[in-house]
């Protein structure tokens, strides 16, 4: 087992609506990503993917609140620290971010080369200019971009070369973790492709130790990602290798959504598209029992007044899952249908 | 460096026609108005003349003078060929002044009152918006709407709320006039400290009515702005909200400047009911008699000054904004 770069225990965060509700929309999610490790996270809109993203920065604005749990990176836990701290040492240079829509992610005023001068010296403000050029220049031919895009601005740029540069942006002080939240779902697969390959590279060639991948589409998962990971109603139902996931899902949501995709391997052709009825459920209110009891097509009375815990299973132990059933029984149902 | 050209260029070239079909229209449309000046001139010269014959030659002598016994067409190259050198003619209404003489003495008292004020306000107003939607609170609640509703007050109300309060119930400024009627204008310091103190209170006249409009403004773009995506992206990767908050301002700032520009551009025929209710010796007050007079050539002259100072800051606007927003330059360059 390698280093552990990222750790997150029993994270909860919640939003505060202008109203003062409180929307559970990350309710105790735990996961490890190891040093080389890449982590994607799969779930339907609005299952707390993004805000996972978000509340694994460590640094919180309205509405979104820190309610519990911890963050630990690289053995640095920045879930207690201050936030200013948190910003000046760790986002950024620790752990940096991809946006879901980075079409507007660089402000369209602003010469590239003049925003990564401001986000070096927002972490070292003793680098000079011609340095951070030097570097800049120098890191950009490294990762595939043309250094005439520093002196551009954001709105001269097509759409997969601005996804580039913002990944190039976000990664220039080597941050240990990148969390990038749907960085490929607004581009062409031409471009998508492009970015998926600038993104190994990055960890290929040591800039980046660590990546959590966020999307709704699983099949790109399962070629990018080492692990992936299932999220429903702000928790994590089950998680395992990518290759586990995919062809022996064991949580009943993980497999309707497993089989509601194509996946591109042997054996898996022909197979019937199943789609899952229902909708999540409000998290303003979250069911005290198994939150996918409702949609769930083998729930048992228990389930709806009973929350799972998280379960280990597998070969090692190394996999998990949220539901009453036992392993057993799931795979008999799944066999029988 | 080609695109910049064409796109100048073009600039350039609609600046031109505009000002043709514009002093073509200030030239037209003061004649079509249904008085004949001359007949009031003559009215007031023949007033107490009973020869018919007498009156007619005074009027044709008149008419005459003013170039008015030639077809329209004529006048009209008349006027382009002399407005080219600065002569508008003579003026009808101050006979015999020239209207070069009176605009050249009241454009200044204007240009001095309303620059100064409109841009005060302008600041004043971008300052107020910016901390409306930064900070909320009473700026928000409480200051913002309170100059909202200044905003929206008339402008000859206000001046006479002004007027009311300052000049007449407390008689901390005098009524009216750009100077006491006292003086003869010089380069003294006492009638320096006369103009400032008949000075401040048509300004504020201005400023207090041009804040709430551009707060408004300023308000939303900076909501807007600060609720972008890379305002959320900049503090993800550690950049310090005061930096972040100079890239909001900045962007929301862009749109006004066109504003400032354009009150710049309109400030003379905005400075018409301020300056009539406060006497003061400007063009405003001089473009509403020349109204009242059917003073041909002094209307065509005050008119063409505002298209012309119009045009000029569009054009100067169109040029500027190519360099101050990429956005406008990729869009107009490509």
């Amino acid at each position: 087992m390698g280093k552990v770069i990222l750790e997150v225990k029993n994270l909860k965060t919640k939003y505060i609506t202008r109203f003062h509700e409180d929307v559970y929309s990350v309710d105790g999610v735990s996961l490890k990503i190891e040093e080389g490790k890449s982590l994607g996270i799969a779930g339907e809109s609005g299952c707390g993917k993004s805000t996972l993203a978000l509340s694994m920065m460590g640094y919180y604005f309205p509405p979104l609140h820190y309610t519990s749990g911890d963050i630990i990176i690289d053995g640095v836990n920045i879930s207690g620290m201050d936030p200013d701290k948190v910003r000046t040492t760790i986002l950024g240079s620790e752990i940096a971010y991809i946006p879901q829509a980075a079409m507007n992610a660089l402000n369209p005023t602003m010469k590239i080369i003049r925003f990564i001068e401001d986000v070096i010296h927002a972490h070292d403000k003793s680098v000079s200019k011609q340095e951070i050029r030097s570097r800049a220049e120098a890191y950009f031919k490294e990762v595939g971009l043309p250094p005439e895009v520093l002196d551009r601005h954001a709105v001269e740029l097509s759409g997969g070369m601005k996804q580039r540069t913002v990944i190039a942006v976000s990664t220039i002080l080597s941050p240990k973790v990148l969390i990038a939240d749907e960085p490929s779902s607004a581009l062409d697969v031409t471009s998508q492709k492009m970015v998926i390959k600038m993104m190994k590279d990055l960890m290929k060639n040591g800039h980046i130790r660590a990546m959590m991948f966020i999307t709704h589409e699983l099949p790109l998962l399962y070629n990018v990602t080492d692990d992936i990971a299932v999220m429903y109603a702000g928790q994590l139902v089950e998680y395992g290798s990518a290759h586990e996931m995919v062809f022996d899902p064991i949580h009943p949501y993980s497999h309707g959504l497993m089989g509601s995709i194509l996946v591109p391997e042997e054996g898996t052709r022909g197979a019937n598209l199943t789609a899952i009825p229902g909708t999540p459920p409000n998290l303003k209110k979250p069911p005290v029992g198994c939150r996918f009891a409702e949609r769930c097509k083998y729930a048992k009375p228990q389930c709806f007044y009973t929350a799972p815990a998280e379960r280990m299973f597998g070969e090692n132990g190394t996999r998990m899952y949220r539901c009453l059933m036992d392993e057993e029984e799931l795979r008999e149902v799944y066999a029988n249908e | 460096m080609k695109g910049y050209r064409k796109y100048f260029g073009q600039k350039l070239l609609w600046f031109f026609i505009t000002l043709i079909v514009a002093v073509a229209l200030n030239f037209v449309l003061p004649r079509l108005m249904p008085t004949d000046p001359v007949n009031a001139i003559t009215g007031k010269i023949a007033g107490g003349m009973s020869d018919s014959s007498a009156i007619k030659e005074v009027y044709e002598f008149y008419q005459k003078q003013f170039g008015l016994d030639k077809p329209m067409i004529t006048q009209f190259f008349l006027f382009v060929k002399n407005a080219l050198r600065g002569d508008f003619g003579i003026s009808f209404s101050q006979y015999p002044r020239t209207v070069a003489d009176i605009i050249s003495s009241s454009i200044g008292w204007t240009l001095a009152l309303q620059i100064p004020a409109i841009i005060v306000g302008w600041i004043l107003g971008n300052v107020l918006g910016a901390v409306a939607a930064y900070k909320r609170g009473i700026w928000d609640k409480g200051v913002m709407p309170l100059f909202m509703f200044l905003g929206n007050v008339p402008a000859f109300a206000m001046a006479i709320v002004l007027l009311v309060l300052f000049a007449m119930k407390w008689k901390i400024a005098p009524s009216g006039g750009g100077y006491s009627s006292q003086m003869i204008p010089n380069m003294s310091w006492k009638f320096v400290k006369s103009v400032l103190s008949h000075y401040w209170l048509p300004f504020l006249s201005v400023v207090i009515i041009s804040i709430g409009g551009q707060a408004v403004g300023m308000r939303s773009m900076s909501i807007y702005e600060l609720n972008a995506d890379y305002v959320k992206y900049s503090r993800f990767l550690g950049i310090k909200d005061g930096k972040i908050v100079k890239y909001v301002f900045r962007n929301a700032m862009l749109p006004q400047v066109t504003g400032l520009a354009m009150s710049l551009g309109t400030s003379i025929g905005g400075a018409l009911v301020a300056e009539t209710i406060f006497s003061y010796p400007g063009l405003g007050t001089t473009m509403l008699s020349a109204v009242t007079s059917s003073d041909y050539p002094l209307i065509s002259a005050t008119t063409l000054i505002i298209t012309i100072m119009v045009l000029l800051v569009t054009l100067f606007l169109d040029v500027i904004y190519a360099f101050i927003d990429p956005r406008v330059k990729a869009a107009q360059f490509d």
